[in-house]
């Protein structure tokens, strides 16, 4: 299935993306030294505004990404919940024991992943690889040997898909793909991982002497094609997490939507 | 005259080769020379071009040992492959990415790369497009425009149109004339028809990068013509002569009282949900050979993959008359073969890669060797049946796809291109192996861009426009009226088109 990622350009695009890769670097950090329920819900729901309504992707995009976060959430979380240590017991079925302690935790880990999964998908939806690079080349000083591979990569990915899909025709008609069992999944690997790494090692090495002809080298100095520098809107991203911190933690202390404030377990 | 690349006794071994592939080699060139290089696979055409701008060892890390190298003063390459020549996504980016490497200002850029575009001739109503919409054609353009960009005297093109279709073809050398007037050019080409009215010099290899000849284009093309033709050159006149030596007669199949192997009834294919290839009514008969002809994504590698049922598809679509969707394995009664071999092959010998569907099938194993051993055979292929099928030369790989693919004995054959890229010895050995097929009894539907494969080989001619099939006729009465419109100078780039009263067979 082709998916439509065109999108709309909003502010979040206009971020330098190395100040953007940072920021979301420190919250990942800050939010696994997060224990209390209560601030970790406010956290999501900010981050979660930020998903839905300034991404610039269409709606119907957003949801079919969200599936497999809410997975992620359903199994983290109930895996906790059913297996997890507690005193209170409110229900117990053979190896399952649902206690008020092993709930709320669950529902804790179930938060953290799915806030994790947010700031990582809006960074990813509002970042342009080759702007990325640009900007790490210019604010932290990236080698452009290793930025440029990169992006040469990146061009290559488009390339393999359209690749796999003639191997899939291929490998159908000589009666691969029907194969069933461990040697069935043996072959069907060696039949897609020989000729797609074959032809990729090609690539890359070709890609590579091509660069080079174009008077590619790791030299000190070189111009950009795009300059990339801070604006007001990095202030203002910077200034949405402090807020979103800040509120969280507020309401974790005054208006708690659970009593309890840290999740894990003392014994 | 002012020397401006030469090299002298170089001497160079890749790494597991047994012998030397230079051995005291000495060459030079002077400004302003056209220069073309031709000769046999593993002559070391390519490796040549690239010791002289250094790349070797440069870039590519092979032993070399040499005299001299004088390498020109700025130069650009241009490579075959339309897809691995870039490393950023966008137009614009491409270009900037060589401006970028010159250390050219930020602010000149714009300018610059409108510059360039403009001098290969391409159009862009937003600089910023994707390199991947691009066709073949314009992806080497955008390339030549990018070599441009190095504003280098001397220009080295290895195969450039090698993995193009006529139309792509065209339009890169017409391009390539206009930009390369002024400059030194060294060609390294196995398809001359379009370069050979261009260049003035002419150095053919041998097969151990050995000149065998090097001087004025006109003198050296009469003199060493046999020797092109050994080498499956694809030299202007390949086919007149091809056709002459085997005394060809136009194959005529006689479909008269025979019963179709495949009819379609208001057949369609689809990509996912659009409607990608649509066919009011066919039969299809033993021992045709049909050719689908159309422009770049038309739909000619879509009607075949409906054909092989790897889209969906709609409609009656009938084998020897049963319906289609009731047949189990579709491939009991249809063979295809893709356009690039490496990516059918599943096994780590010849011999195994043939006898592969069969052995799947649990046939029993002297028959199956007895099958496997004729098509071996009639393939030329028994020498190497040991072989790894990465291990083959090119011609050797597609023969073995086709009888990989064929060894079922299928009555329909299905082929994309299948000589796409390849030199014209391994395309007519091709050919002759698939008409012999034909002669059985097979039915034949080749996508091709070769209308010299039409005139001489096929029976019979599909031709795809927008997703439609819009004409089908007798493969004759198609090759006259392209060569009565030719004659009227009107002709397409692509060299498909049709008059408008060719009626349609059906």
């Amino acid at each position: 299935m082709q998916m439509d990622f065109s999108y709309r350009e909003t502010w979040l695009h206009k971020i330098n993306p190395s100040l953007k890769l940072l920021v979301v670097v420190i919250l990942f950090i800050h939010i696994l030294s997060i224990n209390n329920i209560n601030f970790i819900i406010t956290y999501t729901v900010g981050a979660l505004v930020l998903y839905m309504c300034c991404t610039g992707h269409s709606s119907k995009n957003l949801f079919l990404i969200s599936i497999p976060f809410l997975f992620i959430f359903l199994t983290s979380s109930t895996s906790m919940i059913f297996f997890g240590k507690g005193d209170v017991t409110w229900f117990k079925w053979g190896l399952i024991d649902i206690t008020e302690e092993s709930f709320f935790r669950g529902l804790h880990l179930g938060f953290r992943g799915i806030l994790f999964a947010i700031l990582g998908i809006v960074f990813s939806l509002t970042t342009r690889p080759v702007l990325l690079f640009y900007s790490l080349m210019q604010q932290v000083k990236l080698k452009p040997k290793f930025a440029y591979s990169f992006m040469a990569a990146v061009r290559l990915i488009p390339i393999i898909v359209e690749e796999m899909q003639t191997l899939r025709y291929a490998l159908k008609v000589r009666g691969v793909e029907g194969q069933k069992g461990i040697l069935g999944f043996y072959n069907k690997l060696t039949a897609y991982s020989i000729p797609l790494l074959s032809q990729s090692i090609r690539r890359a090495h070709r890609i590579a002497v091509a660069m080079e002809a174009k008077r590619f080298s790791d030299s000190t100095y070189r111009t950009y094609y795009y300059k990339i520098g801070f604006s007001k809107f990095d202030v203002l991203f910077v200034l949405y997490f402090i807020l979103v911190i800040v509120v969280s933690y507020f309401t974790s202390i005054y208006l708690p939507y659970f009593s309890i404030q840290d999740v894990r377990y003392f014994n | 005259m002012e020397t401006i690349a030469s090299v002298q006794n170089v001497r160079l071994k890749f790494p597991g080769a047994d012998s030397l592939l230079f051995r005291d080699f000495s060459l030079s060139f002077q400004k302003g020379e056209k220069v073309l290089i031709v000769g046999p696979s593993g002559s070391g055409k390519s490796t040549l071009l690239q010791v002289l701008t250094g790349l070797i060892p440069n870039s590519v890390e092979i032993p070399i040992k040499a005299d001299d190298i004088k390498i020109p003063s700025s130069w650009g390459f241009l490579f075959q492959d339309p897809d691995t020549q870039f490393c950023m996504p966008y137009v614009d980016e491409e270009i900037a990415f060589v401006l970028e490497n010159l250390q050219i200002p930020r602010e000149e850029m714009q300018k610059y790369i409108r510059y360039y575009l403009e001098q290969v001739g391409l159009e862009f109503d937003d600089i910023h497009t994707k390199i991947q919409t691009l066709s073949g054609g314009m992806k080497q353009r955008l390339a030549i425009a990018s070599v441009l960009a190095l504003e280098s005297d001397t220009l080295f093109l290895d195969e450039p149109t090698a993995m193009l279709d006529p139309e792509g073809t065209e339009e890169v050398w017409q391009t390539l004339k206009k930009v390369g007037k002024e400059k030194t050019l060294v060609i390294v080409e196995h398809k001359l028809d379009h370069v050979i009215d261009f260049v003035d010099r002419f150095i053919l290899l041998g097969k151990n990068g050995e000149i065998i000849a090097d001087g004025r284009t006109q003198e050296i093309f009469h003199l060493y013509k046999d020797v092109l033709r050994e080498e499956g050159i694809w030299y202007p006149g390949v086919w007149q002569d091809y056709t002459e030596q085997h005394r060809r007669q136009t194959p005529k199949s006689d479909v008269g009282g025979k019963n179709p192997v495949l009819s379609l009834n208001h057949f369609s294919g689809y990509r996912g949900k659009n409607k990608r290839i649509e066919v009011e009514n066919l039969d299809v008969f033993p021992g045709e050979w049909i050719t689908v002809l159309g422009h770049n994504g038309a739909g000619k590698s879509t009607l075949l993959h409906a054909l092989m049922d790897l889209i969906k598809s709609k409609g009656s679509y009938q084998i020897l008359g049963k319906d289609a969707n009731k047949i189990k394995k579709l491939s009991d009664y249809v063979a295809f073969v893709f356009q690039n071999p490496e990516f059918q092959f599943v096994t780590n010998a010849v011999y195994d890669e043939i006898a592969y569907t069969l052995q799947l099938e649990n046939e029993n194993p002297d028959k199956v060797s007895e099958r496997v051993d004729g098509l071996l055979r009639s393939f030329h292929l028994a020498k190497q049946k040991q072989n790894h099928p990465y291990q083959l030369s090119m011609g050797q790989k597609r023969r073995l796809s086709v009888a990989a693919a064929i060894v079922k004995e299928q009555p329909i054959l299905l082929l994309d291109e299948p000589t796409f890229g390849q030199d014209a010895k391994n395309t007519f050995a091709i050919l002759e192996l698939l008409d012999d097929l034909r002669a059985q009894g097979i039915a034949i539907i080749m996508v091709t861009h070769d209308i010299n494969i039409v005139e001489h080989f096929a029976t019979r001619v599909w031709y795809i426009d927008k997703g439609i099939l819009v004409h089908d006729c007798a493969a004759t009465p198609y090759v006259e009226a392209m060569n009565d419109c030719r004659l009227g100078g009107q002709p397409d780039a692509n060299g498909l088109f049709l008059s408008r009263n060719m009626a349609p067979q059906n």
